[in-house]
């Protein structure tokens, strides 16, 4: 069999003639190849996330957090105790490993300028180690520093500076923010970050207060979270186990919960893997579902046209002619479908970068997977009508009508 | 070029068996125009099918020019009907998804002959049926006579030596089939192509060499 333009024309010219039927069968393989398409792509954007964000934030931070729920002995009773800040600011002195800490403190309360709630705004107590562990920088004025202890100053982030300008605010420093019942003074704006990421915070959506100032201010403050960067030369993992001793030699104080990079990445690619498994399936099943309609769709044309088998066969084609003739038209087929469906699934991939604030990669082995996959779904299941086709008796088939 | 001897075919149906061929003996030579007749049902089409290599006798033996042929493989009947039959039928049988020119091409694309000659061949037989100027009109544009003349060009684009035609004027009235009929008549005695016609036109078969009559599956002698 010789696979010719004549062919491939005749093919598309006698799956034009059945329009409808064809767009039908096709449904199925967009589905299937779309939803392929797109756990792969996901798949490629998750990863390069991953990677640029380990990029951004560097492989040596820890994240440690206060374990909430007490030990089974004393239950509550462990809960209550939070994190003192003096501990936290002796851990780079006890463990060697750790060369600054972040302590942050989550606030509370209605934010709001000029009388007009800020939504989008969230305060946090921070020190001034925070800002170069967390690799922000400032874009006008300057952060806070540890001689702003119980001031009533603030740093802002980039969307909480459109904000505020949007709201009437034409001198960004100075300009006064109402956290709860306490006015602060804004003494810097930091820049922009890209969205999402290793941190746990959203730093454009950020009012930073000092750490002392949050701990007085903010309702039921309670340190939640420090970031750590591990000392250069160590592994985190030496660093984690000092910070655990060193909390253990403590006595009755709280348990820490120690989360690395590492960590983090891993529970990405556990929530990727969930997408993967979802997608996976949808497209296995839709596949199959496409493939026998393609199976399908084939079937009625070798009945419909078993007059022409016969006259093709009368005309000198061999078996294989009549097979790879059907054959083609099935890839064909596939193929048009397979289009479509990476149309649909590098477009269904860029919604969820986007609503996952991924930022999205144009995977070009998806591409070629969705290009193969149609064409497998194609001959494989274009063969057994093709087959069908081919063992017709040529008198019978053109006897046919 | 043909020998028959003892062909016959049976259908079952059911639990009965039905003998269409009883024993049929005949010989074609080279260059030969033959038309076949007889009543209805009387076995010509299937005679003619077994010629032809579409379809497979019960029992006997069938020579083509000097070899028998039934026990030849599916691939091998199909290249002997590719290279050496062209058939016409009575209801014209062209694709009619393809243009004039492109069903003259079909017997050429089965050889693997797709060029630029293979058009130029095609545009050549189209013009001897006196077809050319409506090379690129589909099979419903056309009348009749001029569906069976792209059908005979179709027949003659392979070069074969046997031309078989059951029924080829059946469907035209009597001045159309008087065309065809010439159109046969003088490739027998030009090309000296072998042609072999089945008719119920007793106007037809007298234009012919030799008439052999069918009767109940057998040829009168
Ligand atoms: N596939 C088949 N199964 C059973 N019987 C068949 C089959 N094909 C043909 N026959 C029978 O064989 C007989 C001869 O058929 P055939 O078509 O050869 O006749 P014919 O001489 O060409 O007739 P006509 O002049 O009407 O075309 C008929 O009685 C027909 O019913
Ligand atoms: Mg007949």
């Amino acid at each position: 069999m010789m696979i010719q333009p004549s062919n491939i024309k005749e093919a598309a010219r006698s799956l034009l003639a059945s329009k409808q039927r064809t767009i039908l069968a096709l449904i199925g393989i967009v589905i299937g190849i779309g939803s392929v398409i797109a756990m792969v792509s996901v798949g490629r954007i998750v990863q390069e996330e991953s990677l640029r964000q380990f990029k951004e934030m560097g492989t040596d931070i820890l994240t440690i957090e206060k374990e909430f729920g007490g030990s089974p002995g004393m239950p509550g009773a462990q809960a209550k105790s939070g994190l003192k800040l003096e501990t936290i600011r002796d851990i780079p002195g006890g463990c060697p490993a750790i060369s600054s800490v972040a302590p942050s403190v989550r606030g509370s309360g209605n934010v709001s300028f000029n009388g007009k709630k800020l939504d989008r705004a969230g305060p946090m107590g921070v020190t001034a180690s925070f800002l170069e562990i967390n690799k922000l920088s400032v874009r006008q004025g300057r952060f806070l520093s540890d001689l702003d202890e119980q001031s009533r100053f603030c740093v802002i982030g980039s969307r909480v500076a459109a904000e505020l300008q949007k709201n009437g605010s034409s001198q960004l420093l100075g300009s006064k923010i109402r956290i709860g019942d306490n006015l602060f003074t804004v003494i810097g704006v930091t820049n922009e970050v890209p969205e999402g990421g290793m941190r746990r915070f959203e730093p454009n959506e950020t009012i930073y207060i000092h750490i002392t100032t949050g701990l007085r201010v903010f309702a039921n403050a309670e340190i939640s979270s420090i970031t750590a960067r591990v000392a250069p030369g160590t592994t985190n993992n030496s660093a984690r186990d000092q910070v655990m001793s060193y909390f253990a030699s403590l006595g009755k104080g709280p348990q820490v919960k120690i989360t690395s990079p590492e960590e983090i990445i891993a529970q990405m690619e556990k929530q990727m893997q969930m997408f993967t498994l979802l997608l996976g399936a949808i497209g296995s099943i839709s596949l199959i579902v496409g493939g026998v309609g393609v199976m399908n769709v084939m079937l009625v044309s070798v009945t419909e046209r078993r007059r022409e088998i016969g006259i093709r066969r009368a005309l000198g084609a061999k078996r294989g002619d009549i097979r790879g003739q059907f054959l083609i038209e099935s890839v064909i087929l596939s193929l048009i479908g397979g289009a479509f469906g990476i149309v649909f699934g590098i477009g269904a991939s860029w919604l969820i970068a986007h609503f996952a604030k991924w930022q999205f990669v144009l995977s070009i082995s998806a591409l070629l997977l969705g290009v193969g996959v149609s064409n497998a779904v194609g001959i494989f299941f274009g063969y057994y009508p093709a087959r069908q086709a081919s063992l017709l008796d040529p008198i019978v088939a053109l006897k046919s009508d | 070029m043909l020998t028959l001897r003892d062909i016959r075919k049976s259908y079952r149906i059911g639990p009965t068996e039905v003998d269409v061929l009883k024993g049929v003996s005949l010989d074609i030579q080279q260059g030969e125009l033959v038309s076949i007749m007889g009543a209805s049902g009387c076995g010509k089409s299937t005679l003619m099918n077994i010629i032809g290599l579409l379809d497979r006798p019960t029992s006997g033996s069938f020579m083509l020019d000097g070899a028998e042929v039934s026990y030849t493989d599916d691939d091998a009947l199909s290249e002997i009907r590719n290279q050496r039959i062209g058939f016409v039928f009575q209801q014209y049988f062209l694709l009619s998804r393809l243009t004039a020119l492109e069903n003259v091409a079909l017997p050429l694309i089965y050889r693997g002959n797709t060029g630029s000659d293979s058009h130029d061949r095609c545009m050549e037989f189209l013009k001897r049926v006196g077809m050319d100027d409506r090379a690129h009109h589909r099979p419903n544009e056309l009348s009749g006579g001029q569906q069976q003349r792209v059908a005979i060009a179709r027949a003659l684009v392979g070069n074969p030596s046997l031309i078989l035609a059951d029924e080829p004027t059946g469907a035209l009235d009597t001045q159309v089939g008087g065309e065809i009929m010439e159109l046969f008549k003088s490739l027998n005695a030009e090309a000296g192509i072998t042609v072999v016609i089945i008719t119920h036109d007793p106007g037809i078969a007298r234009q012919c060499k030799r008439v052999a009559v069918m009767k109940d599956g057998v040829i009168v002698p």
